[in-house]
């Protein structure tokens, strides 16, 4: 254990709680170090990253849900690609749900501003791999 | 023309002018209707292709051997009124040597000589131009058979005097039992009003630049009758390349038309069950796919976990994505049973008991927000309905309205029903917070769809009742304003 360790910080957007509350604990389980911030819609996590007073806590990640309520998936990731280049900071954002319509996955595909398309429910290996590096390139920032 | 004067043959001897006669493509005859004699020129006999000594000259031989006998009437007609004005040529069938029997044109005239009346009689062989007329008979009556079988008639507009000439089928698709004589203006009248200014364009556009066009318009015939006609119309040109004339045909393609139509119209209604089977599989699929996920995601957790109160906590999440399995699978039941509630069939129902009925049943929801609620159906007190169906849909609308109050005020709702032609609607509105339509018309009635933070939307009330009144031959209409309130036109039948 590193003397400094810096925490990941996840943005979660999901209207399903229990989703939320799943990954959230997944990750504890797993022994990452991470701080979660959790919005129930798209236009809740757009108020936040356009914030000033949460500049220096912006998310290293972001998990998002297509069917939502307010502001859906696509929605917030149209207003996320105008306000990414503002945030100054590298966000990686992948989308998670669970339809597994060839639409809604060659939509993601298409999208350079989506890293990846997770359907769920989500394969736990592959979570730990995308978190073990985002810890890790975290680490070596800060060191 | 003439060869006399003062209709006399001056230095012409009587035998010069029976040479002339006689060499006529003409036979003359002559009978003595007291003495029974009858004399026959040479050129009678040449018409005919007989020598002289192989028939008998006699009243009797022409009458019985030479004149077809269905012809002997007319013939006698004309031989009993002889020398009357305005007695029309008989045409009459003769037995020729050669050629069997041929047409002949026959003209008598009464005369006396020495007191005993004499009829004389000239006949024309007439065979080619009576032939002729009999072929032209029968295209005239294939052709305007095929005009009335297919209900095509034909028209010709003259450029210059825009007089118009119209075959008689068109008058029969007009229905105008008597071809009266009809301007352009006219025969544009009878269109449906919106129809008119096409065609006087079209009209203008192939006199002016001899345009042709093709269009299909409806038409209220003279007997009040709509129905759909195709109009299709060419300009003739003369050697400069101006429009001289329009010429056109006219045909009545109602049945057509309205086949074409509805099959259209049933193309759109299946499309749109198409779209709307599609996004329910989509819907289905993500949201059972949502729960078995979470399922599966909070076993393995369960498994992961050892502390206890982490394990109460999941165990927990676990019940609760128990209920919604169940839940979404009472909405697929919903569903389903719209279209098996078809098959009970419709019922006369009153407006008012059923509204009655639901407010009641809302009573608690209505008390705790305060609402007031109007309803006025006297415009229209019922309806031929699936009660089922109604009840629905006013719980859904009624439910809506409160459910999407404005903060700043208690809910409003005015119901009614309205009567518009053959058809029923029934118009709610409220005073609610309203729907962005821009944003969110096209996924308004959609499953699942909810769009605001409200912990009461599940996204299923719209979607039921659109396909409820869908199911029915229905439609529905929104209008709505941000923070000012929603109209919904819903029209029943």
């Amino acid at each position: 254990m590193s003397v400094a360790k810096v925490p990941v910080i996840v943005c979660v957007i999901d209207d399903d709680h229990i989703f939320t509350y799943g990954l959230k604990k997944l990750l504890e389980i797993k022994g990452f170090y991470t701080k979660t911030i959790d919005f129930g819609n798209g236009k809740d996590a757009i108020d936040y990253l356009t914030n000033p007073d949460y500049v220096n806590n912006l998310p290293d990640i972001i998990l998002c849900d297509i069917n939502m309520p307010v502001m859906d998936g696509w929605e917030f990731i149209q207003n996320f690609e105008e306000i990414k280049s503002q945030t100054g900071k590298k966000i990686a954002l992948y989308v998670i749900s669970s339809s597994a319509d060839a639409v809604d996955i060659e939509r993601a595909k298409n999208n350079p501003h989506i890293t990846d398309y997770l359907l769920k429910p989500l394969d736990e290996n592959y979570l730990t791999e995308i978190f073990k590096l985002l810890q890790h390139t975290k680490q070596a920032q800060s060191a | 023309m003439s060869f006399s004067e003062d209709n006399k043959f001056p230095g012409l001897s009587i035998t010069h002018i029976a040479h002339i006669f006689n060499n006529m493509n003409a036979g003359i005859w002559e009978y003595n209707t007291v003495t029974g004699n009858a004399k026959w020129s040479a050129g009678f006999y040449h018409m005919l292709g007989y020598h002289p000594d192989e028939i008998a000259c006699s009243y009797k031989s022409f009458f019985e051997n030479l004149l077809y006998y269905h012809d002997k009437e007319v013939f006698l007609k004309a031989i009993n009124r002889p020398g009357q004005t305005n007695v029309p040529p008989a045409h009459i069938r003769l037995l020729t040597r050669e050629n069997g029997y041929q047409w002949f044109e026959s003209t008598s005239y009464l005369y006396t000589v020495d007191n005993e009346p004499v009829i004389y009689g000239i006949l024309k062989n007439i065979n080619r131009y009576k032939l002729a007329e009999f072929r032209l008979d029968q295209k005239y009556f294939e052709c305007s058979e095929m005009g009335r079988i297919a209900k095509i008639g034909s028209w010709e507009i003259d450029a210059a005097t825009t007089k118009l000439k119209l075959t008689r089928e068109i008058y029969n698709i007009y229905e105008l039992q008597t071809p009266v004589e009809l301007s352009v203006d006219e025969v544009i009248s009878f269109f449906e009003p919106k129809y008119r200014p096409l065609i006087t364009q079209a009209i203008n556009d192939a006199v002016k630049y001899c345009k042709p066009f093709d269009q299909e318009v409806l038409l209220r015939t003279a007997r009040n009758n709509v129905i759909w006609v195709r109009t299709k119309g060419v300009p003739v040109i003369n050697d400069y390349g101006h429009c001289i004339a329009v010429r056109g045909v006219f045909q009545d393609i109602d049945v057509i038309k309205k086949r074409g139509l509805s099959m259209q119209s049933s193309i759109n209604l299946l499309d749109d069950q198409n779209k709307r089977l599609q996004n329910f599989a989509y819907i289905v699929s993500h949201n059972l796919r949502s729960h078995a996920g979470n399922l599966k995601f909070m076993v393995n957790l369960f498994e992961e976990t050892n502390e206890e109160d982490d394990q109460a906590e999941i165990f927990a999440h676990i019940k609760t994505i128990s209920e919604s399995f169940m839940a979404t699978m009472g909405h697929l039941e919903e569903i389903v049973k719209i279209q098996s509630e078809i098959s009970k069939g419709r019922k006369t129902v009153n407006f008012e008991a059923i509204f009655n009925n639901v407010l009641s049943a809302l009573k608690a929801d209505i008390k705790t927000t305060g609402a007031t609620i109007h309803n006025d159906f006297s415009n229209c007190p019922q309806i031929d309905y699936i009660p089922a169906y109604l009840e629905s849909i006013f719980q859904n609308f009624i439910t809506n309205a409160l459910k999407y109050k404005h903060a700043e005020r208690p809910p409003v709702i005015n119901c009614h029903t309205q009567k518009i032609d053959e058809h029923i609607y029934l118009l709610f509105e409220d005073n609610g917070i309203g729907i962005d339509l821009e944003k969110y018309g096209d996924q308004l009635f959609g499953l699942y769809k909810t769009f605001h933070q409200n912990q009461d939307a599940k996204g299923i009330g719209l979607f039921m009742t659109r396909n409820q009144v869908e199911a029915l031959g229905g439609s529905i209409h929104v209008d709505s304003t941000v923070n000012v309130g929603t109209k919904f036109t819903i029209r029943l039948v």
